[in-house]
């Protein structure tokens, strides 16, 4: 056992910690709140030079073989600074590429994603707003060499840049909600199709994508028909490792800033951080802190080994998403009135701390499995 | 990062397992709690049997050098910790095994080592910690409990209390002002002595539950031989930071959760209430949901600590952020099990109780390890101050 980081991942956390506060500051994410796309196509293709789309792909799709530990180390990073944009959606819309598409299809599209020409995103949930498969209602009717689509998708993360929306469908209504899924692979400049950008606490684009007799050809699905829902759960179970990486990244920044703030904020002729009553909640939040991110090493250690670890991501995900939410308000408590100011950089992670808590499950989701994996009947 | 274990650890863990699962086989039923080896004679017995068990296997001296009889590393001990928690095992003595030995090994001379170390390893010898006073708790060093050099001897007098299990040890550890003339932190020697010794008087103290693991030791011109510390003389503080940061990954006590969890899951399985089990009730698995969440947070903030102990590179902050985590979460799981028991949740161990009525016991004994060991309120000064550096206050 070692927990450390290896060398090459020191690397990587220190060259994207680097890059971030360089190319991403933010004056940029604010501009980018603000912004229609919500990304920065220029730090997009700088982000592509270093490999990142493309780093945890295997080299003979251009990738650069990475492990997806090391994606953790990167995504850390990228929660600590803080990257408006499509870059997790991409990640984590290959997964299932990776895992169930064909030659063809890995050959078509792996490699351009890996150069950052290809913007990807998954499109899962629906009016219902849950998680599992008795929420996927949007229609797929074979129609000659064709599937025709109907219905519309909400909560789609950046779907209005993205070049390709993989769609988790039904094509058919079985004995149970799992039975009768299928993952396509749509490109998002087919007819038919119509995307908004809904209004969110993180404005962080995310889109209701309407399907309107949307023709995708059945070279373009993904897996096995009907029999898509475990690719999906992979990638939620992958998605919410990836999340919580980023999680972390952004928890840690939150108790940095905190602490070195309250050695600065002098009252009572005093720094804050010298009250007890302070102290003893900031010693809460490293603590919070710690679980957090030796929980989320343990799921992605065993992710990168291949070894069954359903239990261990969804563990991580309910637990860091209440640290993040609970830990980032505390931030905000701490600083007073002047993290309520939108100038402020923690309500920039506090807004965050909501997106990431309902990206790839939110905690009641992820509890369920929890109680089913301990053996609850 | 690499968290797996080689194929000699995994071998070993096994055979630690195995050791645990059997003894458990011949545990008294009177033992419920991990105090109640003070207490009861049956436990107390058992617990000597353990002791000796686990002596012939050499597995009181595991992470120790081997000069001095030691087998394996640090993380075997982890390894030990687990199974023990797990399956509930005593027969490693707290004081002796897990405090008192490596602390020697870091910081007495050869000649205390020589003398003491064997007894341990043997399980021969049962210690107990003389430290708390009735004025002195988490501002220990303020103690006034002296020991006067005399000669070849030191004598002692005053009161030390709150010393778990001190009617059963043999040789107690403490700390006694040595130089009242001299400054806070550096008027203190850490000394070793015999229980027997005359002079000594010890009384039990009643628990907030009628039981009694802990006592009062009083001290009346107590003659100690002076070549019994460790560490300098005078600079006993110093042994006792080195003592307070062995052992506090807390793995025994985490796994005893994992344990108590698996346990209150098949409760909540089998037993019905409105017609359905429990397990369906959706109050009751989110809340269960949650614990296992927080507690496989401690399980692995735990082996973050070991991991870094057995690097030698203890940081005090992981250390004292694992105990809160883990001793707080007791709390929690004690609230929530006896919640989830209902009126039975009050029942002492007899027929009545569900589950030997170990929850009930736990209402009680989770503030043993938030309130000892540094309660959590210094362990948070800890982090604030020596971790985050945050302005301290005098």
């Amino acid at each position: 056992m070692d927990l450390r980081f290896t060398e090459t991942q020191e690397i990587l956390k220190k060259m994207a910690r680097d890059f971030l506060a360089t190319e991403c500051p933010k004056t940029l994410v604010r501009k980018l709140e603000e912004s229609k796309e919500g990304y920065s196509p220029e730090v997009w293709k700088k982000m592509a030079e270093l490999g990142w789309m493309g780093l945890i792909m295997p080299e003979e799709y251009g990738g650069m073989g990475y492990t997806f530990q090391d994606l953790v180390v990167l995504l850390e990073e990228i929660g600590r600074n803080i990257l408006p944009g499509p870059l997790i959606a991409t990640i984590t819309s290959a997964f299932p590429i990776l895992e169930a598409g064909t030659e063809e299809q890995k050959k078509e599209f792996l490699p351009r994603i890996a150069q950052g020409q290809l913007i990807f995103t998954t499109a899962l949930l629906e009016a219902d707003g849950v998680f599992d498969a008795s929420g996927i209602a949007v229609r797929a009717a074979p129609k000659g060499d064709d599937f025709v689509l109907d219905g519309t998708k909400l909560f789609v993360e950046m779907a209005h840049v993205a070049n390709y929306i993989l769609c988790v469908a039904r094509t058919k209504t079985g004995t149970s909600p799992e039975i009768g899924i299928t993952i396509f692979i749509v490109d998002s400049r087919t007819p038919g199709i119509a995307c908004e950008v809904m209004p969110t606490t993180a404005a962080d684009k995310l889109c209701e994508v309407r399907f309107k007799n949307v023709t995708v050809p059945k070279k373009n699905v993904l897996g096995k028909i009907d029999q898509g829902w475990p690719v999906v759960e992979t990638m939620l179970r992958k998605g919410a490792i990836a999340k919580c990486a980023e999680s972390v990244g952004a928890i840690e920044t939150c108790v940095e800033m905190t602490v070195a703030y309250s050695k600065e904020r002098v009252q009572y002729d005093r720094p804050i951080g010298a009250f007890q009553a302070l102290q003893h909640k900031m010693a809460d939040m490293w603590t919070a802190m710690e679980t957090s991110r030796y929980l989320l090493y343990q799921a992605a250690w065993m992710e990168s080994e291949g070894l069954p670890c359903a239990k261990e991501a969804s563990m991580a995900k309910a637990y860091v998403n209440d640290v993040y939410k609970d830990l980032s308000k505390w931030a905000v408590r701490l600083h007073g009135a002047i993290a309520t100011s939108a100038d402020h950089d923690i309500p920039l992670y506090y807004r965050r701390s909501k997106a990431a808590d309902v990206s790839f499950g939110n905690s009641d989701f992820h509890r369920e499995i929890v109680a089913q994996k301990i053996g609850l009947a | 990062m690499d968290l797996a274990l080689t194929e000699e650890q995994k071998a070993r863990k096994q055979e630690f397992y195995d050791t645990c699962k059997e003894l458990d086989k011949k545990k008294p039923a009177t033992l419920v709690g991990a105090e109640d080896i003070y207490e009861d004679d049956a436990s107390w017995k058992y617990n000597v049997y353990c002791a000796k068990e686990f002596a012939r296997k050499g597995w009181l001296a595991l992470g120790w050098p081997a000069q001095y009889g030691g087998k394996g590393d640090m993380m075997d001990r982890v390894l030990f910790s687990e199974a023990r928690g797990y399956y509930g095992i005593p027969g490693v003595d707290i004081f002796g095994v897990q405090m008192l030995a490596p602390t020697l090994l870091q910081a007495a001379s050869e000649e205390i080592k020589k003398e003491f170390l064997p007894g341990i390893a043997s399980g021969d010898v049962m210690w107990c910690e003389l430290w708390s006073e009735p004025n002195a708790g988490s501002d220990l060093a303020t103690l006034t409990t002296t020991a006067i050099k005399k000669g070849d001897e030191y004598v002692i007098n005053g009161q030390k209390t709150w010393n778990t299990g001190a009617h059963k040890a043999d040789w107690g550890f403490g700390v006694f002002k040595t130089d009242p003339a001299a400054k806070k932190h550096h008027n203190i020697t850490f000394i070793l002595l015999n229980m027997k010794t005359p002079g000594i008087t010890v009384r039990p103290i009643a628990y907030l539950d009628g039981h009694a693991p802990y006592c009062e030791v009083y001290f009346d011109d107590v003659h100690v031989p002076a070549n019994n510390i460790v560490g300098q003389e005078h600079e006993g503080w110093a042994v006792v930071n080195l003592l307070a940061g062995f052992e506090r990954s807390g793995i025994s006590e985490i796994m005893s959760m994992v344990r108590g969890l698996e346990d209150l899951v098949n409760f909540c399985n089998k037993t019905t209430r409105h017609g359905r089990p429990l397990a369906k009730d959706p109050l009751i698995r989110d809340r269960l949901a949650k614990l296992a969440c927080e507690l496989e947070a401690a399980r692995a903030l735990a082996y973050r600590v070991a991991d870094l102990q057995n690097r030698n590179e203890m940081s005090l902050m992981d250390a004292s952020a694992g105990k809160i985590f883990f001793s707080e979460l007791g709390e929690r799981f004690a609230f929530l099990a006896t919640d989830i028991l209902g009126p039975y949740g009050q029942v002492k161990t007899s027929r009545w109780a569900p589950l030997d009525g170990v929850w009930e016991k736990m209402f009680h004994e989770h503030f043993i390890t938030t309130v000892s060991m540094g309660t959590n309120e210094i362990q948070r000064n800890i982090i604030a101050w020596y971790g985050l550096g945050l302005p301290r206050i005098r």
